[in-house]
């Protein structure tokens, strides 16, 4: 315990030692730089002062005597004990009254200030009126600003609580959000199958277009090979109609001489004037 | 008790011996320090207070001047409470006594009159002669402000020196009047009345810490900033 006041009074030392680097006469040295810089000056005092206060610590310790404690010592009360008056502890008015009751510090104070006063052990000077007046007027004031200063410092601790429970809440739910996403990851893993019978099937439908697409390419190109064989026997057959015919219509103008076109032309003339009496006849009936 | 008005203003003495320093180093046990984070009302409102104190006289500081803080706080921390403590009867208050004014002035304001010409030699100098002044009365304003200078600490404790043996005397004298009007009693009310308004403006020597710290405070501000 004292081990660490004197820590942390060291520690609180030491930046008023840094401070007084300004003030000492060693500020000078440490300015005009012996080569070396100021922050390096400022952590070695820090150090000088914590091996000193080691040292002061492991030299006194034949002084003190006490026993340290080694365990964990019970925490302070919250609230200070209950008093009377602002003065009088509470167990002063408990531990008189088995004896003398409610009534008997009160008649114990009483006579005691009387005697105080009758055989002037108090005398009554000018610091009477100064204390009877600063009196007044602590108590008025404590008694006016007394509640609203308290519940500011209940305030200000309430917030100092807040703040950590603000802390530790994040903290917390922080770890559980976490787990929860580590729980949902989890339960999508087990529904991963759909997905994966889902691209199973766009595959196989992938696979069965191309596969049909490619057969009716094939269909095609069959085709077209055997039209293309047709279309050229039909050609040929055409070709060697229109070729016969040709030669038998040449060979027959060839044959025609010009006296049986004459003899043609006559008997052609004649049916048909025979054939335009038969018209007309049927036609007068 | 008090027999005469300089009893109260004399070396207090317990069983003959003085007992000034341990009633100089008294307030320190009131001031209270905590390692918890969440200490009782009146440590939270104590540290409060500390923490608005330093707050509001540290912020016009750069880092140099900040360095300073510890030994602000500490000097109106004491200076506040030894005030405080003496408007109790029947005490003593140290800085009643010039000496002990004078040996917290006097080193506080050569150390920022050193820190000042050490580090920014030319502005300390320079600010012995305000600006805009005509030139025929130069040595003379340089001698004048160097002169208001050197007044400064004696400024400083006599200030605060005065105030508060002031302020006492006048408590004392007033008690006294009321002492011995309280047998005719009839402006017992009266004078109690206006010793009252007297104490609650003599609470106002806290204040005078304001003072004193900022005096100090903006010396050191102008030293070491401008």
């Amino acid at each position: 315990m004292l081990s660490r006041v004197v820590l942390s009074a060291a520690a609180t030392a030491a930046p008023s030692l840094k401070n007084a680097a300004f003030l000492g006469p060693g500020s000078f040295f440490n300015h005009t730089g012996l080569g070396v810089p100021l922050k390096t000056t400022k952590r070695i005092r820090a150090s000088i002062c914590t091996i000193i206060t080691c040292r002061v610590l492991q030299a006194t310790r034949t002084f003190r005597t006490g026993q340290p404690h080694l365990a964990p010592i019970p925490p302070l009360p919250e609230y200070g004990g209950k008093v009377r008056y602002g003065l009088i502890p509470e167990e002063f008015f408990q531990f008189l009254y088995p004896k003398t009751g409610v009534t008997g510090p009160y008649v114990l104070g009483t006579g005691l200030i009387l005697y105080a006063l009758s055989k002037e052990i108090y005398v009554i000077t000018a610091e009477t009126f100064t204390a009877m007046t600063l009196i007044g007027i602590m108590v008025y004031g404590i008694k006016k600003y007394g509640p609203s200063v308290a519940a500011y410092a209940d305030k200000i601790n309430e917030q100092k609580l807040a703040q950590l429970e603000e802390a530790k809440q994040s903290s917390i739910q922080q770890m559980q959000n976490a787990i929860d996403m580590e729980k949902s990851q989890q339960a999508l893993t087990q529904k991963r199958h759909y997905l994966f019978d889902v691209q199973r099937n766009n595959i196989a439908m992938a696979l069965e277009v191309t596969y049909r697409e490619r057969l009716y390419r094939v269909y095609k190109e069959v085709k077209s090979r055997l039209d293309y064989h047709i279309a050229v026997q039909n050609m040929t057959r055409r070709k060697e109609q229109e070729h016969m015919i040709n030669w038998v219509e040449k060979h027959v103008v060839q044959s025609i001489s010009a006296e049986q076109e004459k003899e043609t032309v006559a008997k052609c003339i004649a049916d048909l004037k025979l054939l335009a009496k038969k018209a007309q006849a049927p036609l007068v009936m | 008790m008090n027999e005469n008005l300089f009893t109260p203003f004399s070396t207090p003495t317990i069983l003959n011996q003085p007992a000034t320093i341990p009633i100089i180093l008294f307030p320190a046990m009131l001031v209270l320090t905590s390692k918890h984070p969440i200490n009782n009302r009146l440590a939270t409102i104590q540290q409060n207070l500390t923490q608005l104190i330093l707050k509001q006289m540290m912020m016009t500081h750069n880092a140099k001047g900040q360095t300073w803080s510890l030994m602000l706080m500490s000097l109106i921390t004491f200076i506040a409470m030894t005030n405080l403590l003496g408007l109790l009867p029947y005490s003593f208050t140290p800085t009643t006594q010039l000496s002990m004014n004078l040996a917290m002035a006097i080193p506080l304001w050569t150390g920022t009159v050193m820190v000042g010409f050490r580090f920014k030699t030319k502005n300390s100098l320079a600010h012995l002669l305000p600006q805009g002044t005509p030139t025929p009365l130069i040595p003379m304003l340089v001698v004048i402000e160097t002169v208001s200078l050197l007044i400064q600490p004696v400024a400083l404790a006599v200030r605060l020196t005065a105030n508060i043996t002031a302020g006492h005397l006048l408590m004392h004298l007033i008690g006294n009047a009321a002492l011995a009007l309280s047998t005719t009693n009839f402006s017992l009310t009266l004078l109690t009345s206006t010793l009252l308004a007297l104490l609650t403006v003599l609470e106002i020597a806290v204040a005078l810490i304001q003072a004193y710290v900022f005096t100090l405070l903006v010396s050191l501000y102008l030293h070491n900033n401008t």
